[in-house]
């Protein structure tokens, strides 16, 4: 815990990582990372994957709903938008593109669709506000769901059934493990993480911030509120495009029903659940989120063993599961795990003296 | 011509039943300032309540035999004499029925009051006066509550109910096409209109419709006037929850009974947003509109279609008109 901070020139004001404890902090989770990359077992490997893949897509949201303060209940379209598109340009220019080079040209352009997509769904939000814009973007999640699944497109997107996805190709190594696929969703994982808590400090990231806490006084301090709200609309989704990318990469096959409203809601509860409006904010509510599912099946494995009736009771023990924590950090610590953590970490700070 | 009429009176039926669902949404907005997210599944909760008053508890070997199936002598030889698909043999089965049909509407309302009122105790009073982004968010968990509990009680597997009127084929001529409709459904829709107007009424011209109007207006002018504002908290959720029992109900008998009716919730909503989230008069609109318009959609396009009707809607209204057909503007200060 860091009481205060000396800087002596401006390099060290500049810096991410501007005190010795985030240093240690994030250069000892790489280490733990490439560790765990190495030698975890395969079970935690795609645990730990489907974190990975999950907190690129909160972060995205975070930086919508926790610094711009926009409500979306439609995330997981943008999701199925990028896991689609990577796979739909992967198909079309398997002759064309060479393999090894193939996702340096389908991830960013399924990334920026993603994007464009995500700045015709923001539209709205210039003349709407909180319930509305959360309506309007579940209006849009169900659109594009549809449009996945109809039958029009179905040629392309595999309709109801789903589609089979590459595997992906970087210069040569075929990453055809769980394992090399995780030190991929690792390294993008942590890459976005910098990358957000990097934005929050420039003045994309303050204008963001000022918009949420009154975007009439924003707009009143001359920040353009139809181009800020639409940037935060546009990286958010193209955070949750690149975390479908990995989706398909990650997966054998995709399927419509995957992206529906329940991933957009898993989406926003994670970032309640973690606290919203910080940088680990998304990486805590990924961990519960994943973690509480993974726990009940376990216990459940554990106490009922495989039988038909068992597994009929577990998946509404897990929607039940969830929505009391949801509702639980609601009620109890609106500000997630995050606080939690903050306060045990204050308290370490101060021990043997007084919390508080 | 004679297929259009076919259809507009298909959509204005459905378009009925839309809006007896909005009215819960609409009255606990007016009230409590929170849009319930999870009304879809109060609704389906009904739905299953009806069924198990209406299905499962005449079936259990102890219950009488007279609530299964009521047969009076008056009724068999009157049976007797009668040709196939006769009107009087449809009213005859309803009859028959209608022992199990009033228990399991009344099991519903009864058990959906309880549990709108549990959740105005347990989860919205302890947020009262919190930001509406974080009331929001716990109905969004309470979706995911009550469709687990949902599964949990009475497994997945989608089931019939009898219906709660008459079901004989009604058929007339217009424009040289067959019109062909059923009783029950044009039965559905005269209650829910009548249901609509009733809640109106209600809070149009009653003591406890002022208090929820004066709640809405201000909250704490309403609290020094005397008004008990919990009481009218709780009143508007039991209103909400009662109307989604009865139209839990006749959607369990239009669609079977599956936890996939909890997702007409969410379809009413983009119709509440419509309409204007607090105007009754704008959501019976926008209901009839968008009941139109699905059937509409579905004679010309099909029926995958009319399901993202109501969004698609939604969205062009909502750049139209940002608070819907008939809402009011909210003012803000900074």
């Amino acid at each position: 815990m860091i009481n205060a901070n000396l800087k002596s020139s401006y390099a060290a004001d500049e810096r991410v990582l501007n005190n010795r404890y985030k240093q240690a902090f994030v250069y000892g989770s790489i280490l733990a990372l490439v560790l765990f990359t190495l030698f975890g077992n395969d079970y935690l490997i795609l645990i730990a994957s489907q974190m990975g893949i999950l907190l690129i897509a909160v972060v995205g949201i975070n930086i919508l709903t926790g610094y711009t303060g926009l409500v979306s209940l439609g995330h997981g379209a943008f999701v199925a938008i990028g896991a689609y598109a990577v796979t739909i340009f992967g198909n079309l220019g398997a002759g064309v593109i060479p393999a090894g080079l193939m996702p340096f040209v389908s991830v960013p352009l399924a990334v920026a669709l993603a994007a464009a997509v995500g700045v015709l769904v923001g539209l709205p939000s210039l003349r709407v506000k909180g319930l509305y814009l959360a309506v309007a973007t579940l209006a849009a999640n169900f659109i594009v769901i549809f449009l996945i699944e109809e039958d029009l497109f179905a040629p392309w997107t595999g309709g109801m059934v789903g589609i089979n996805t590459n595997v992906p190709n970087l210069l040569g190594w075929e990453l055809d493990t769980k394992r090399e696929m995780f030190g991929l969703i690792a390294v993008v994982g942590l890459v976005s993480l910098l990358a957000a808590q990097n934005l929050i400090r420039t003045r994309v990231g303050r204008a963001f911030i000022a918009i949420r806490d009154r975007d009439y006084s924003a707009e009143i301090l001359g920040i353009s509120l139809l181009r800020y709200k639409l940037m935060s609309f546009a990286l958010s989704a193209a955070y949750c495009g690149l975390a479908g990318a990995l989706f398909a990469y990650f997966y054998a096959r995709i399927l419509p029903e995957q992206f529906e409203l329940a991933l957009s809601l898993n989406l926003v509860a994670a970032l309640i659940i973690g606290g919203m409006g910080r940088t680990m904010g998304p990486v805590f509510g990924v961990i519960i989120v994943v973690m509480v599912p993974e726990l009940i099946k376990v216990l459940f494995g554990a106490l009922a063993g495989d039988s038909a009736g068992a597994g009929q009771l577990r998946a509404p023990l897990q929607q039940i599961a969830f929505g009391v924590l949801l509702v639980l950090f609601l009620l109890k610590e609106s500000l997630g795990i995050n606080q939690i953590v903050d306060r045990i970490l204050r308290a370490a700070n101060r021990w043997p003296f007084a919390r508080g | 011509m004679g297929q259009f009429v076919q259809f507009a009176i298909n959509g204005l039926m459905a378009g009925a039943i839309y809006a007896l669902i909005a009215v819960g949404i609409v009255s606990v907005y007016k009230a409590t300032k929170v849009v319930n997210f999870a009304h879809g599944y109060l609704i389906m909760f009904g739905a299953y309540f009806y069924f198990t008053f209406a299905v499962i508890v005449p079936g259990q070997p102890w219950a009488p035999g007279w609530l299964a199936s009521w047969q009076p002598g008056w009724m068999v030889e009157m049976r007797g004499d009668l040709p196939m698909f006769s009107p009087v043999a449809a009213v005859l089965d309803w009859v028959a029925n209608l022992p199990r049909i009033l228990l399991g509407l009344a099991g519903a309302l009864v058990c959906n009051a309880i549990l709108g009122r549990v959740i105005e105790r347990v989860l919205m009073r302890p947020l009262m006066g919190q930001s509406i982004f974080a009331m929001i968010m716990v109905t969004v968990g309470l979706i995911s509550i009550l469709s687990g509990a949902a599964q949990l009680i009475w497994t997945a597997d989608a089931a019939s109910v009898p219906y709660i009127a008459p079901n004989m084929p009604i058929r007339f001529e217009l424009f040289g096409t067959m019109i062909f409709l059923f009783g029950t459904d044009l039965v559905n829709m005269v209650v829910a209109l009548l249901l609509f107007g009733g809640i109106v009424a209600f809070v149009k011209f009653t003591k406890g419709g002022i208090a929820i109007r004066a709640t809405a207006e201000d909250q704490s002018t309403a609290y020094s006037m005397g008004i008990s504002v919990p009481k009218v908290f709780s009143r508007a959720w039991v209103l909400a929850s009662t109307t989604g029992a009865i139209a839990g109900a006749i959607l369990a008998t239009r669609n079977g009974i599956s936890p996939s009716l909890g997702l007409f919730g969410f379809s009413v909503l983009a119709i509440v947003l419509m309409g204007g989230l607090d105007s009754y008069v704008g959501v019976l609109i926008a209901a009839m509109v968008v009941g139109v318009l699905e059937a509409m959609t579905q004679w010309q396009m099909g029926g995958g279609w009319a399901e993202i009707v109501p969004y698609v809607t939604v969205l062009v209204v909502l750049i139209w008109r940002p608070h819907g057909l008939m809402g009011q503007k909210e003012v803000e200060r900074i």
